[in-house]
């Protein structure tokens, strides 16, 4: 009998249904229920093990539920349903299947209680997601996705080899923390690591997602920036918690994307970097390991989730209506999409951190419980990364978009279900920042924490209207770089560019050296044919024939030398 | 300005009707001193109250303030350089890349309000 039904099962359900319902508004008011019973289901679920089963020899639990799993199963089934209501307008079955999949894959990888389900979900979520950049339906597209699923799908294979090895050394595939085998040196918690480091865009194996979030369809990336990403941020929580490490790998994280991201053109390859740059302060939670680092890890990603969807949101409404999303070609918007503006300010205000904003009660647990156990460098380091965010996230996106020079595009105001869902969005995004407690109290850890205290808020906003005031300087001097239709190399040119070069140069190399081989061989057969020919053809030297007086004579030559060996032996 | 010649501001929302005082030079410079002085008074502001803080460095009068201001400044400069060796034109991975591309119309609803 089954005690409690698992909630990735509805959105597969879901999935397959959905197409049977004749397209139009009934399937999109339909899709919204799976999210609904999957939160319903999570709230309800008992703590503990469920579906545990024997299969293949192996233990596994199909639902491991606890606060952790709980929280990131909540705001995944949060997310799925704002996108679905963002996305009600598209009348794309591929799309809406592939959305229902990826959010239950996601779900189902959060509960999973051992590595081969967490494999099985892994792989999963990447399969159903590279749909919605195929969506998108253009050779680019084509190429983005392929590149973005050999990256997910290299993820899931060294995933299920560290199994393997995991396996191999402890006995069981429990998915557990595993920092004391990881800081033994063990190989094949080494491998989980690394795949988990895949998906959330490590510094170097980071640039999938800049590349592939762009190219999906409007309705497509919103969905993207929720699931994949944050699922290895949980795991990395699940499995490495404490794992120093993963502080500096953070520390790197949130420092990078925020250069790239004041000179990057599409806003939502900005956005994305800047999502990059929000792993990091997660992953530097998980590093530090702490009850305080870990709470602040979940509700960063809590409240993350809500403030990205929405900038994504937001952009992605303007690029609906005015058909780009480059920084270069709009401006002015705020005159005909102002709702769209203020839904983009609050969630600019939200990642930036300003008191009342969701950001500004979750990073601040983080920065937090850096300082407090003495990492210095690393919580300087975060605060120069909460400066850049707000400088490129929170000032540029809305300034180059709705402000700036006027562009001349007057669009339309988004379509109400954009609106309604960039609206829930930001409702929650200020809810959560000013009244932190609902959030805190889902937390893994029981919160001591208050993030309203007179220090705080005078210092975070004198960090955040000071980088405004640069921002305002660097503009009106002129210093401030300029929106330019432009791409920007990173580490992706090695895979893109650089290697099919080195490999080009290497097939140059390798088939001159052969067509020279090949034609110094036939150059040198066909040289000796000639001298053969020569001497032996039917004009040659040998071919003439001889006297016998000459055949007398070689004999005599030749039995006289017989004889004098014969003599000398 | 690149205005149409259709272009209306009677077909704007309301709301963005009422914004277009932004448009105005004079009000964005009123914005611009305004946070002037709200800069000012929020680096007065630090020798006002008890500063409760893990570091000694963070107890120096405005040191949020200077490390925000001069830090984005850096960061801009920094990325300014970076500009210099790392652009490239958009086509640069065309065709496998989306940058070069127009977004398929059958994804968009473009709807002016002056239609």
């Amino acid at each position: 009998m089954i005690d409690t039904f698992p909630p990735f099962l509805i959105f597969f359900i879901g999935a397959a249904i959905l197409p049977l319902i004749p397209q139009g508004n009934l399937r999109s008011a339909i899709s919204l229920i799976f999210p609904v019973i999957s939160a319903w289901l999570i709230w309800t679920m008992p703590e503990g093990l469920h579906l545990s089963m024997a299969f293949v020899g192996l233990d596994i639990t199909l639902l491991r539920v606890d606060k952790l799993a709980t929280i990131f199963g909540l705001i995944f089934s949060l997310a799925a349903f704002l996108s679905l209501l963002y996305a009600w307008h598209v009348r794309d079955t591929v799309q809406q299947v592939a959305a229902l999949l990826y959010a239950g894959s996601a779900i189902g990888a959060v509960f999973a209680g051992d590595l081969i389900t967490l494999f099985f979900f892994w792989e999963g979520t990447a399969i159903a997601s590279v749909f919605l950049i195929w969506a998108r339906g253009t050779e680019g597209a084509y190429h983005t996705g392929m590149r973005y699923l050999i990256m997910q799908i290299a993820s899931g294979v060294i995933l299920i080899a560290g199994a393997a090895l995991y396996f191999r050394t402890t006995g069981n595939v429990e998915f557990t923390s595993m920092s004391d085998l990881f800081a033994a040196g063990d190989i094949g918690t080494i491998l989980i690591f690394f795949a988990f480091g895949i998906k959330c865009a490590f510094p170097l194996l980071h640039n999938w997602l800049q590349d592939s979030y762009p190219a999906a369809t409007i309705t497509g990336t919103v969905i993207l920036s929720s699931f994949t990403t944050k699922l290895a941020v949980y795991s990395l929580a699940r499995g490495f918690p404490g794992t120093e490490i993963l502080i500096y790998i953070g520390a790197v994280m949130t420092l990078f994307p925020i250069f790239y991201a004041v000179i990057e053109n599409d806003l939502r390859r900005v956005l994305a970097y800047s999502l990059n740059n929000q792993l990091g302060f997660m992953v530097v939670g998980v590093g530090i390991g702490t009850e305080l680092a870990l709470n602040g890890t979940a509700a960063h990603a809590f409240a993350h989730i809500l403030y990205k969807s929405l900038l994504f949101m937001s952009v992605g409404a303007v690029l609906f209506r005015t058909g780009t999303a480059k920084g270069s070609e709009l401006g002015g918007l705020y005159k005909t999409m102002p709702l769209t503006m203020i839904f983009c300010v609050v969630g600019a205000a939200s990642i930036s951190a300003f008191p009342l904003f969701s950001g500004f009660i979750s990073k601040s647990l983080i920065l937090s419980a850096a300082a407090h156990d003495h990492y210095y460098v690393i919580w300087a380091i975060l605060l120069f990364a909460s400066a850049g965010v707000f400088h490129h996230s929170g000032i540029k996106i809305p300034y180059f978009v709705f402000f700036a020079h006027d562009s001349g595009l007057r669009p339309k105001e988004a379509p109400w279900n954009m609106l309604l869902a960039m609206g829930l969005t930001a409702f929650l995004c200020i809810a959560i920042g000013a009244y932190p407690a609902p959030l805190y109290s889902l937390l893994p850890y029981d919160v001591d924490y208050v993030p309203y205290t007179t220090t705080h808020v005078i210092t975070q906003l004198q960090l955040l209207f000071f980088s405004a005031l640069a921002f305002t300087v660097l503009m009106r001097t002129g210093i401030y770089p300029p929106e330019l239709k432009s791409i920007n190399l990173d580490t992706d040119w090695t895979y893109r560019k650089a290697g099919p070069s080195v490999i080009h140069w290497f097939s140059w190399v390798i088939g001159s050296f052969y067509t020279w081989l090949t034609k110094l061989m036939s150059k040198t057969t066909e040289r000796t044919i000639k001298r053969l020919y020569r001497s032996h053809g039917p004009e040659g030297q040998m071919a003439r024939s001889w006297p016998t007086g000459a055949m007398v004579l070689s004999i005599a030559v030749l039995l006289g030398a017989t004889l004098f060996i014969n003599f000398l032996v | 300005m690149a205005k149409t010649p259709k272009d209306d501001p009677a077909n704007y929302p309301a709301l963005g009707r009422w914004l277009m005082f932004l448009d105005k030079k004079k009000n964005v410079d009123r914005i611009v001193y305004g946070l002037y002085a709200l800069c000012t008074a929020l680096f007065l502001a630090d020798f006002l109250y008890y500063k409760k803080v893990y570091l000694d460095l963070e107890k120096f009068p405005g040191f949020y303030a200077l490390y925000g201001f001069f830090m984005c400044a850096a960061l801009v400069v920094c990325a300014k350089l970076m500009r210099r060796y790392l652009m490239r034109s958009e086509d640069y991975y065309a065709p496998h890349d989306v940058e070069a591309e127009e977004y398929p119309e059958d994804g968009l609803d473009r709807e002016s309000v002056n239609d």
